[in-house]
């Protein structure tokens, strides 16, 4: 069995090396038969690597402890769920999963990117052939899934926090979006290489970006919410290293996804789109490096592995090379317009794209700090969550303001006058909100009031973007507002989608201050009959109880909350004791409020052996709009992403009219 | 607009320049960072400092009463530090586990910021070497 999926893997790698090698060749002397045979070994490496995956998949489900990496990750006593996503527990795995997701997504964006041209594609194989040579290597020489041993009588079992549904989901999604963001690279690439610097590249691979960038976003979402209820420190994001490790390559890749559309309308910012795709793609090796080398302390450092070395080789190989071939193709990069006013789309969208960058920028200047100031000063010193906070007030804010201006700024050039009409409306919604919320005490904190007031206006302005389509759309012909709403959105799947996504952000935005600038936090040490009072809730702690499960003995403390002297519920923060793992995790009890969309969070922090108990408990206005915001994200993308026969069409008559000019 | 210059320049200029004062005037308002340190590297810093070591000893008394009294020593070493800690303790923390904790010296004593210990994931990913 290990040897099959050593085997597998040897396979892979020589299989993904020919198509470098080979493919590389073919491109670059036009030979159209060895260009097929280097795109044919790409789907043959997928499919070794499908063999390899499958070899581990049975070796985990089997509990063969024989396997290093099946000891070290799974148990007996495990589930069978848990055991098969222990697969991308650790470090062989995961890299194994990078190597599998890679070569599905390169063989599907070459068999379907077609669009693209074949001189492009006859690039773009070796470029995917590279990035999995270089996985494939580590696969096989470094960090191997298949060693062996003497099977020992029992694993070493999964981290109980670890043992989530969440957790199962999250790291593939993260996975589905870094491994993603190599195909638009790899197609900028192959433009480059290939000398083809118009916009077909993007058209061909819209779709993979958006999907990745789509992957990301859930991905961190999801690592948010597990953190959220399973921690149990009250908070969802903590600007970790290997949090922003994420972060950054989606901020990277919102930019390119906005800046691609000036390309493909107005034929500007050549250089700046490979630009930011090939730093998309630089973030995301760099997050998986990151993840995976312990080179920055982070809470999450799994590992101190050997493959750090290597992995920075690889980002600065990719950097340099990727660099050196925008800097040797820049002739061919020059816009065929230029920016006509600094009122225009185009203008907001460089704003945009200016602003998330240096979110990006000033992010990884924070992540590498430690290492930058050790090398200049000689003592290693982190930055903290002030700094982060500072640099998402900065831009972040802006940023969420051009989102209700952006769209509804005319291509080209755009009068005064008519802005003014446009934007009338939201304005107004914007102020009175604004106003209503200084009367209602939020002024407690100020960037929670802008916050919000930027929220309205570019929700007010998304309603009103709907309102003006869908009338217009019901003017043309005898149908109601639902029929015109669809047909609406049907039609400019990519346009609707998009305000959808951005309508998600503000949801986000809104549940993030809310959760953070309102939050109310009361701690306090309670003996059974006492009580204490959070944001209007009066906590009465009634004593403890202990129940022995399977596998853990749980503590839980009866908490009843009153309101406005009318009892609403007993809550149960607690903690459970693992006998195996001997390790003691935190159970926080969350109270749901379905109207206000707030949370009661209530955390034994210490269970005192006098029968006290030390109780933190926070009020979170509106966190859940934050998770509500994961969901609308998700139905914006789809719609965006939804195959539409008519666009194909239009597509396809462009290019058939390209393709006889050239 | 001066010239024949493309306002796109104009712009990518005016924003670069407005990050770099945006940067300067956060440096300038908070200095650097937090010195992240080992034990045996603490003595004589009078600033706030994030000390990271391991845990040795017995833990005593009480981190929401008084606080709670620990020793961090070197990973590799022998230097240790006194600390008094007050706040959340995480549920992995214990004698032999590395842990990270921000605080000021205080005549030889970490005195650490409320609620800033955090532990390192326990290694259940990897073997122990």
């Amino acid at each position: 069995m290990p040897d099959l999926g050593r085997a597998a893997l040897v396979t892979s790698f020589l299989l993904l090396s020919y198509a470098t090698v080979a493919g590389a060749f073919a491109a670059w002397h036009g030979r159209r038969r060895l260009a097929e045979s280097a795109q044919n070994a790409l789907v043959a490496a997928f499919a070794a690597t499908v063999v390899a995956t499958v070899v581990l998949l049975v070796a985990l489900a089997q509990h063969d402890f024989s396997f290093t990496y099946v000891a070290n990750h799974t148990s007996r006593e495990l589930p069978l769920g848990y055991t098969l996503t222990a697969f991308w527990g650790g470090q062989e795995g995961s890299l194994l999963l990078w190597l599998l997701v890679l070569c599905g997504y390169s063989v599907a964006a070459v068999l379907t990117a077609r669009r693209a041209g074949r001189e492009v594609l006859s690039w773009v194989v070796p470029t995917l052939g590279l990035v999995g040579t270089f996985f494939a290597l580590l696969l096989v020489f470094v960090a191997s899934p298949f060693a062996t041993q003497v099977a020992p009588a029992d694993g070493a079992g999964l981290n109980p926090s670890l043992q989530n549904p969440y957790m199962a989901i999250h790291p593939p999604m993260l996975y589905l979006g870094y491994v993603g963001l190599t195909v638009p690279f790899a197609f900028a690439m192959g433009a480059l290489l290939a000398r083809r610097t118009d916009e077909r590249w993007i058209v061909a691979t819209r779709r993979w970006t958006l999907a990745a960038w789509a992957f990301l976003g859930v991905g961190q979402l999801l690592g948010a919410h597990w953190a959220y209820v399973e921690i149990g420190w009250g908070g969802y994001y903590a600007w970790d290293p290997v949090e922003n490790a994420a972060l950054m390559p989606w901020l990277a890749a919102t930019a390119f996804l906005h800046s691609v559309m000036i390309q493909e309308k107005r034929g500007m910012l050549k250089v700046w789109n490979v630009l930011l795709v090939t730093l998309a793609f630089c973030l995301s090796l760099f997050g998986t490096f990151l993840t995976r080398s312990g080179i920055i302390q982070s809470i999450h450092s799994f590992t101190q592995s050997s493959i750090g070395p290597w992995f920075l080789g690889f980002i600065c190989l990719i950097t340099a090379g990727s660099l050196a071939l925008i800097f040797l193709r820049l002739p061919l990069l020059r816009s065929k317009t230029r920016l006509e006013s600094l009122v225009s789309r185009e203008a907001t969208f460089l704003y945009n794209n200016l602003l998330l960058v240096a979110l990006a920028l000033t992010i990884l200047w924070g992540v590498v700090y430690p290492l930058l100031s050790e090398a200049v000063t000689g003592e290693a010193a982190t930055v903290g969550k002030p700094y982060y906070n500072f640099f998402l007030h900065s831009f972040g804010l802006p940023l969420l303001l051009l989102m209700g201006i952006g769209p509804l700024v005319a291509w080209r050039r755009a009068s005064l006058r008519a802005l003014g009409r446009t934007f009338l409306w939201p304005l107004a919604a914007a102020v009175a909100a604004g106003i209503a919320l200084l009367a209602a005490g939020a002024g407690s904190s100020r960037i929670g009031v802008i916050a919000y007031t930027f929220s309205v206006f570019v929700l007010a302005s998304i309603v009103l973007e709907f309102v003006r389509g869908t009338s217009a759309r019901k003017g043309l012909g005898d149908v109601g507002w639902p029929g015109a709403f669809s047909s609406l959105v049907a039609r400019n799947r990519r346009r609707y989608g998009g305000y959808v996504v951005h309508a998600a952000v503000v949801l986000l935005a809104i549940g993030i201050a809310g959760s953070s600038a309102y939050q109310t936090v009361r701690e306090g040490r309670l003996r059974p009959g006492d009580s204490m009072t959070v944001a209007g809730n009066r906590l009465v702690f009634r004593g403890f109880q202990t129940s022995t499960e399977s596998n853990h003995r749980a503590i839980r403390a009866n908490i009843d909350v009153y309101r406005g002297g009318e009892y609403i519920g007993r809550l149960r923060p607690g903690k459970n004791q693992y006998f195996a793992e001997g390790q003691v995790s935190n159970e926080v009890a969350i109270r749901h409020s379905v109207l206000t969309g707030g949370d009661l969070f209530l955390i034994a922090d210490q269970v005192n052996a006098d029968g006290s108990l030390d109780l933190k408990a926070l009020d979170k206005p509106l966190v859940n709009l934050i998770w509500l915001a994961g969901l609308v994200f998700i139905g914006g993308s789809l719609i965006t992403l939804w195959p539409d026969a008519r666009e194909q069409r239009r597509l396809a008559e462009r290019y058939e009219g390209a393709a006889v000019q050239a | 607009m001066p010239g024949k210059r493309s306002p796109a320049r104009l712009i990518v200029a005016l924003s670069v320049a407005a990050v770099l004062a945006v940067f300067l005037l956060y440096t300038s308002i908070a200095g650097g960072g937090t010195p992240s340190l080992i034990p045996s590297q603490a003595a004589g810093h009078a600033g706030r400092i994030s000390v990271g070591g391991m845990v040795v000893g017995k833990p005593t008394g009480d981190a929401h009463a008084g606080g709670l009294h620990f020793r961090l020593r070197d990973p590799k070493g022998s230097a240790t530090i006194p600390v008094v800690y007050t706040g959340s303790v995480p549920d992995l923390f214990r004698t032999g586990r590395e842990v990270v904790v921000d605080g000021k010296l205080r005549s030889g004593v970490l005195v650490a910021v409320p609620d800033t210990l955090v532990t390192k994931c326990p290694s259940k990913y990897t073997p122990k070497t």
